[in-house]
């Protein structure tokens, strides 16, 4: 075939394009995705008992903050990797602010507390729980999240897993807030981070191979 | 022209292209494919291939790509680094389909920068040839009739009994299948 023919075929069935749909269907998926989750751990697990009185507390909404600022910072910058282009890599440092932000308020706690309780602080009672739970609710808003990177076109299949895997810790991590009896800070900076690690790994090496184009 | 010049020139045609407007369409593909003709055809020699024919697969290939994922363009964004892109990923698979490793491609965008437009299209090789064989055979009798009787999508259509917006969105669904077509081709060499 002639390269004169296809463009004619592609201008003969060429119709109006919406250039602001993958940014919806991100948005979307992340909202849709996070109901999901919050509704699957509140099934799954149960919330915290004391979840009415301890929603409003510093802890709970540091942990949720979290969560929430990783994933937009993540999900605005997985939407541009899906625009050739554009070259949102030199952004994806910005994710470490409210991370390191975390890590510093994890550091203040245990300089003020006496050090045999930084084992407490830090560990916790369920760390375990903590470190599988998130990883595995995190499926759900990745998978979607797969589904609408390949109705993109990127440009790099790692930076836009990777950037999946973040944005799906951060909503699995708000999801999981619901039910997390662990209220420090040092406990929400070793492992939630861990767990948001662990995620954005996965994200990095699985997408790849899926999203070729 | 400059690379400055042909996106001053280029944008907003691309973007009246995106409201629907099937001229600008045709105006923007002839324009930047023979920006990108020029450019796969640079980038291809400086790793040792010459052949005119090939470059015009990964123009086509690039071509194709580029028509799909006309959703993924960002108005606010350059045009022609838009297409430059999606022409580098393109050239990036097909010299790691034909067992090449793409690390070893010159950095490019003083390529693209310099490169002079090419608007003489030789004959590809049967890339997309074999993609159209891989199509239902009503999709594939429809874009014949556009593509090599020179009708319209409107008569196309009425010959086949069929609506013009399902003749339409028949041969896009076709450039669909023919692009996944070429992407899977996997990666032995071609």
């Amino acid at each position: 075939m002639q390269t004169d023919d296809l463009i004619s075929l592609m201008t003969a069935s060429h119709r109006p394009v919406d250039t602001g749909w993958l940014k919806r269907a991100t948005w979307i998926a992340a909202l849709a995705t996070l109901a999901a989750t919050v509704a699957l751990v509140l099934l799954t697990l149960g919330q915290r008992p004391d979840l009415g009185s301890a929603w409003m507390t510093l802890p709970v909404v540091a942990k949720a903050l979290l969560g929430a600022s990783v994933a937009t910072i993540a999900l605005v910058l997985f939407q541009r990797s899906l625009r050739p282009g554009l070259k949102p890599a030199r952004l994806l440092p910005l994710v470490a602010i409210p991370v390191l932000l975390v890590a510093a308020g994890a550091v203040l706690t245990l300089a003020q507390a006496p050090a045999e309780q930084w084992s407490a602080l830090v560990f916790g009672r369920y760390w375990r729980a903590c470190l599988i739970a998130v990883p595995l609710y995190a499926l759900c808003p990745l998978v979607v999240l797969l589904i609408v990177a390949r109705s993109g076109a990127p440009m790099n299949g790692r930076l836009t897993g990777a950037c999946a895997g973040l944005a799906s810790a951060g909503l699995a991590a708000v999801a999981y807030s619901v039910h997390c009896p662990d209220d420090t800070v040092p406990f929400l900076a070793t492992w939630y981070t861990l767990a948001i690690m662990i995620v954005t790994g996965l994200g990095a090496l699985a997408f790849p191979r899926l999203i070729r184009w | 022209m400059s690379l400055a010049e042909l996106e001053t020139q280029l944008r907003p045609v691309f973007l009246a292209a995106l409201a629907g407007d099937a001229a600008a369409y045709r105006l923007f593909l002839d324009t930047i494919s023979a920006r990108l003709r020029g450019y796969l055809r640079q980038m291809l020699l400086r790793v040792g291939r010459s052949e005119a024919s090939e470059a015009e697969d990964v123009l086509q290939e690039t071509l194709l790509a580029l028509h799909i994922s006309r959703h993924t363009y960002d108005p606010a964004s350059p045009v022609t680094a838009w297409a430059h892109a999606i022409a580098r990923y393109k050239l990036v698979d097909h010299l790691r389909r034909s067992g090449r490793h793409a690390a070893n491609l010159p950095l490019d965008d003083e390529v693209y920068q310099l490169a002079a437009p090419d608007g003489a299209a030789p004959d590809a090789r049967l890339d997309l040839e074999s993609a159209m064989q891989a199509l239902p055979e009503r999709t594939r009798v429809l874009i014949d009739r556009v593509k090599i009787q020179g009708a319209s999508i409107a008569e196309a259509a009425n010959a086949e009994g069929m609506t013009e917006t399902a003749a339409k969105v028949a041969i896009h669904r076709g450039l669909k299948a023919m692009a996944r077509f070429l992407t899977k081709r996997g990666t032995r060499p071609t």
